[in-house]
């Protein structure tokens, strides 16, 4: 086997997304599953940020 | 001198404004370490990306050349080299940076390609078709076939490729040659005949990159070669990667794209741009225009006071608010100035 393609096999995409695309139809509106996802984790750490204490020590100001 | 200062000063004219004036801080100030702060995000990045490459890896389809069009459809190639020649490619009836003729994108006045003018010139049949099969050094029937077209007259050639464009809507591909009906269209099937065969060898590839510079770098050549036809927009639109489907913002396969040009890509699909021939120009403006009222949001009165009236803000440091609004007295209140004072409203 060549070196190659023996470390390609090794350090190949756990989950292959080089499938057909998947989409989301509403209106006019087209979008990705993928760029759903994305936005919709962007979302959950913007929420987090503004949600989770922000880290500091004992009589710091924030 | 602060904002608040200048806008208190003696003799000062101007009237402090809690949407434009900062007061100035007289609280206590605490360290903070933003070098270690860069280098945990640093760190944080670098692990989410190899651990999303490995575990998702990326796109990899593979380019797009003129020699694999031309294997893979080689019928479209030729129709789409007849009208290269002819001159009615979307290359070749394009107008600026390219040509003549065709009209530039406007918005009334506002013609920014037509003022540019021609700085890219570009003449398709010779610079697609006849001077890359000029290159040919050992092909003698298409050498005396470009001869024969070239000394023709306007009236004769439009004749010849008319007659072509007909007959090669019927073309087929049969035991590795184009088969196109017969017609009276002198040299021109010697011709595309001639540019497929080079084409499908990989030859015009190379000839439409060759520039004076020692590495070439400018693709637009084929590039614009590659788009006259129809066979790369319909790999487009298999991949949602066409304007109309949104495809600013998507990548091939399932991966995730560029979610960041949603704006951007949103005008294509609504009136007037989604139908529009100055589509491009329309939307340029547009995100322009936003684009510089997004930079001005503080100078903009009522926008600038949109995060005061949210109050996110009080969201974000809740604790240092919880702090200074507790009654005096109370334990943990905080001795001293308060926070910039920030009403609620203008």
């Amino acid at each position: 086997m060549p070196v190659l393609a023996m470390i390609g096999s090794l350090v190949g995409a756990l989950v292959d997304l080089g499938g057909p695309g998947h989409y989301v139809h509403w209106g006019f509106i087209q979008i990705s599953w993928g760029n759903l996802i994305v936005i919709g984790l962007m979302a959950i750490v913007f929420i987090l940020a503004i949600a989770l204490p922000f880290p500091h020590r004992g009589g710091d100001d924030q | 001198m602060s904002a608040a200062a200048a806008a208190h000063g003696a003799g000062s004219r101007r009237r402090f404004k809690p949407d434009r004036d900062a007061d100035e801080w007289h609280g206590r100030y605490v360290p903070y370490d933003l070098v270690k702060e860069f280098l945990i995000a640093l760190l944080v990045v670098i692990l989410l990306v190899v651990g999303l490459a490995v575990v998702f890896a990326s796109p990899d389809d593979k380019p797009v050349t003129i020699r694999s069009w031309s294997n893979a459809s080689p019928v479209d190639f030729a129709q789409t080299a007849i009208t290269e020649l002819d001159g009615t490619s979307g290359t070749g009836s394009y107008g600026p940076p390219y040509n003549t003729n065709g009209t530039a994108q406007s918005i009334g006045f506002f013609a920014p390609a037509k003022w540019a003018g021609v700085h890219h010139p570009i003449d398709t049949a010779n610079d697609f078709v006849l001077g890359p099969l000029a290159t040919l050094p050992n092909d003698p029937q298409v050498g005396a076939a470009v001869s024969e077209y070239r000394a023709a007259s306007p009236a004769q050639q439009a004749a010849w490729t008319a007659a072509y464009e007909k007959a090669v809507a019927d073309a087929t591909w049969q035991n590795g040659a184009l088969k196109v009906p017969a017609g009276d269209y002198g040299p021109v099937g010697t011709i595309v005949s001639g540019l497929t065969s080079m084409a499908r060898s990989g030859a015009l590839d190379g000839a439409l990159l060759s520039s004076r510079q020692f590495y070439g770098t400018d693709y637009t050549k084929p590039l614009l070669f590659i788009a006259d036809g129809q066979y790369l927009a319909s790999l487009a639109d298999h991949q949602h990667l066409s304007g109309d489907q949104w495809g600013m913002m998507n990548e091939t396969g399932n991966w995730p794209g560029q979610a960041w040009l949603w704006l951007y890509t949103l005008w294509y699909q609504v009136p007037p741009m989604k139908t529009s021939s100055n589509a491009d120009l329309q939307v340029f403006s547009i995100m322009i225009i936003l684009t510089i009222i997004l930079a001005l949001v503080p100078f903009i009165p009522g926008v600038r006071s949109i995060p005061r009236w949210t109050r996110l803000y009080r969201l974000i440091w809740r604790n240092h608010y919880r702090e200074v609004e507790r009654p005096p007295g109370t334990s943990g209140a905080r001795s001293g100035a308060g926070p910039p004072k920030v009403p609620a409203s203008v």
